[in-house]
């Protein structure tokens, strides 16, 4: 049974992390590194349970506490960036490069 | 079981940072260091280490994505095409890899009972964490009394960090090194978007709860002072992400923070010198009372305590740093 959970919970972390690694949007990448992060909660908690040490419970509690930390940085980092102009750097050169034909979800829309 | 998990999990942190390191894109390099941070902490527990997996949780979640993005912010987006030439970097990696790969041949097995720290130093630290302290968790024994030097180092290096940026980006860096730019994490901050304020509203208090059940109860359970700064700074920042960075400088001025960087270190520094004033080693808690088990309780939670107050401020005083950069 916990054998299982685990085995899910690894098939999950797998697929998030190739969603991650393959992107192609922003979006895609942000919501990997949620689940990414919410399985881990999950793993730290089976963990804790199978070691038998209630204390281990106290780091899946801090994970689900700060996990969204990093996103709501992500949706700040964008909704700046959508408003403000190109950064430069201090001796005034651009260092944005040319828009990637590849990946054009890349861009915030 | 365990193991094959420990496998799998490094298996997915080694394509993890391949993917970091191949990555042109930033971004996508952040959020893969992100997963890379939630990989080890879980690692860190499968191998019995909760303190350190517990760090990991408390830096790694979340503040290092926010210092990491603020910092992208002053930058472009993309990694510059060619003008590295990686190959020398590459051959001197390689040749320490295999180094460390040759001398890992020679290390024990991970839970060898005949292995030397297990022999010697980890039987040691038991029977005298039982015997003069009489606090179960054996980890803050080691960090804050034992080790007592070597935490006293760490928090000098963490201010030490601290000075550093505050020098090159601070809000009193020389005006010529500032940047101007548009898109950084200093804004007004998500104060439009309700529902993200009123879920994170509802989370601060528990987080800056956990934050000193953390540093208090680290005697008896995973954490202690390193891990309660990082939770409590974690809290604001959230605070000043929902709020605007203005909003969390006026709960906690930056000059409070530049006296709790320094103070917390004042303290852990002060109570080595009164335990030389009163008649013992620097550091040696044993003094500080009559009763020497209690002297040793009131050493730990008191230095703990200034461990606590400098990595919050120290994380604190860097966020700020970074967020108000290009606002002048």
């Amino acid at each position: 049974m916990l054998t299982g959970a685990v085995v899910a919970i690894a098939v999950t972390m797998l697929l998030a992390l190739v969603r991650a690694l393959l992107g192609p949007s922003v979006y895609d990448r942000v919501l990997a590194v949620n689940m990414f992060g919410t399985k881990t909660v999950l793993l730290l908690a089976i963990v804790a349970f199978v070691a038998g040490r209630d204390d281990y419970l106290d780091l899946a509690l801090a994970y689900a506490l700060i996990n969204f930390i990093g996103v709501l940085a992500v949706l700040e980092f964008f909704h700046q960036r959508k408003f403000g102009h190109v950064p430069q750097v201090a001796n005034g050169s651009d260092l944005q490069p040319p828009e990637n034909e590849a990946t054009p979800s890349e861009r915030e829309p | 079981m365990t193991s094959l998990l420990t496998v799998f999990l490094l298996v997915l942190a080694l394509i993890t940072a391949l993917g970091v390191v191949r990555a042109r894109n930033l971004f996508a390099a952040v959020m893969l260091m992100g997963i890379f941070s939630l990989l080890m902490a879980a690692v860190f527990l499968l191998l019995d280490a909760p303190d350190v997996a517990l760090t990991e949780a408390a830096v790694g979640a979340g503040i290092s994505t926010v210092l990491l993005l603020s910092a992208m912010a002053l930058t472009a987006e993309e990694e510059l095409a060619g003008g590295i030439h990686p190959t020398p970097a590459l051959a001197v990696v390689l040749v320490t890899a295999a180094v460390i790969f040759y001398g890992m041949f020679e290390k024990p097995l991970v839970g060898d009972p005949e292995a030397p720290v297990n022999t010697h130093l980890a039987p040691q630290f038991f029977e005298l964490t039982r015997e003069q302290m009489e606090i179960p968790n054996v980890v803050t024994a080691v960090l804050a009394s034992f080790r007592g030097y070597d935490t006293l180092g760490e928090v000098i290096v963490v201010l030490t960090a601290a000075i550093g940026v505050l020098f090159l980006i601070g809000p009193d860096a020389p005006q010529g090194s500032r940047a101007p730019s548009g898109g950084n994490l200093a804004g007004g901050g998500l104060k439009h978007h309700q529902p993200l304020r009123i879920v994170g509203k509802i989370a601060i208090p528990f987080i800056l709860l956990f934050a000193f059940y953390v540093q208090y109860h680290g005697e008896y359970s995973p954490g202690g002072g390193f891990q309660a700064g990082a939770l409590l700074a974690a809290g604001i920042i959230l605070f000043g992400l929902l709020e605007g960075r203005e909003a969390a400088a006026a709960v906690i001025p930056t000059r409070v923070l530049k006296a709790m960087a320094a103070g917390g270190a004042l303290v852990f520094g002060g109570v080595g010198v009164v335990t030389l004033l009163m008649g013992g080693q620097f550091l040696e808690y044993r003094v500080l009372l009559d009763h020497p088990v209690s002297a040793q309780q009131l050493g730990i939670v008191v230095i703990e305590v200034g461990v606590g107050v400098t990595v919050s401020g120290v994380l604190l005083l860097i966020y700020h740093a970074f967020a108000a950069r290009g606002r002048g």
